[in-house]
């Protein structure tokens, strides 16, 4: 080979070279930002599968939380029912126990007397409501008091009806101090006791 | 050989020498400009399946959640039934317990 020929060889040789070199950077670059972009898009997606199974168990969480709210109150309803239904049997039957004028004479008579012990005076008005004043003989009244609570104050009997479905008032005679026992201050004061007996009664597991 | 003829050999290798580079600058801006492309479709085409799997995972929730909660609320509701069942059949010893609270 000519001392020409190995020359220009020389300058093909370096260029093929470096040809090769620019080409394989290229490609070399390339396949890095490819590697690089793969794994980004591969956080991309496992992070919108992360947030879909987290929305999954949020949906799930609040479809049976929902379920177990509306169960729980169509539970309180229906226990709710029956219990206004019994409490409203009680008033009742306490009601239809006023008509038995031997059974509701002793039960006020023993009530005044229990509000006579509390107020401690010597002159006590005892109040009935209007049917009561009519039908009750007021001395049997004050005789069954005195047989509860003997000797210890003076009756009267005021001639002014109060307002109740039953029960008795007992009040000094000047009216300032007042023992109410009527039916519907017993049944508002006793209400919450009530309702615990009856929830204990009615739902109990035992 | 002359002398120009020689010259002239290694001035048409410099130049053949130069194009092979030119080729390879152009080849290698080639490369680099389907990158983004690559990439643009390998974005589409991961994340478009990851996005219709996640659809599926919500819908296949909303489904399962919706049968749970039909379940529950069938037992439930057996349950309640035995309660009230219960509850009737102690509501007498009920009323009489509450009329002697309040008769004293």
């Amino acid at each position: 080979m000519s001392e020409t020929a190995k020359f220009t060889d020389d300058i093909l040789t370096v260029a093929r070279e470096k040809a090769r070199q620019i080409v394989e950077q290229a490609e070399n670059e390339r396949q890095r930002l490819v590697d690089d972009a793969k794994a980004t898009i591969a956080r991309e997606a496992n992070d919108i599968l992360r947030n879909a199974q987290a929305e999954a168990e949020g949906i799930k969480r609040r479809e049976v939380s929902e379920a177990r709210h509306q169960v729980k109150l169509l539970e309180q309803s229906e226990k709710d029912k029956i219990l206004t239904a019994v409490l409203d049997e009680v008033k009742a039957r306490v009601r239809e126990t006023a008509r038995d004028e031997s059974k509701y004479l002793a039960y006020i008579a023993r009530l005044g007397a229990d509000a006579i012990r509390q107020l401690g005076m010597e002159r006590v008005t005892v109040h009935l409501n209007a049917e009561d004043l009519k039908r009750i003989d007021v001395s049997n009244l004050t005789h069954e008091i005195d047989k509860h609570a003997p000797s210890l104050a003076k009756v009267e009997i005021s001639k002014e009806p109060i307002l109740a479905s039953g029960g008795i008032v007992v009040s000094s005679q000047d009216g300032k101090v007042r023992i109410v026992n009527t039916f519907e201050q017993r049944f508002e004061a006793l209400e919450p006791k009530l309702l615990v007996q009856a929830g204990q009664l009615l739902f109990s597991q035992k | 050989m002359s002398g120009l003829e020689t010259v002239k050999i290694i001035v048409d290798a410099e130049k053949e020498g130069s194009n092979m580079l030119n080729e390879a600058q152009a080849r290698a801006s080639e490369i680099r400009k389907q990158v983004d492309a690559l990439i643009k479709i390998e974005r589409e085409d991961r994340l478009s399946v990851a996005t219709k799997e996640a659809a599926s995972i919500v819908q296949r929730a909303e489904s399962e959640g919706k049968s749970e909660a039909i379940l529950y609320q069938e037992e439930s509701k057996q349950n309640i039934k035995k309660v009230l069942q219960r509850a009737s059949a102690n509501r007498a010893a009920a009323v009489k317990a509450l009329f002697d609270m309040i008769m004293g």
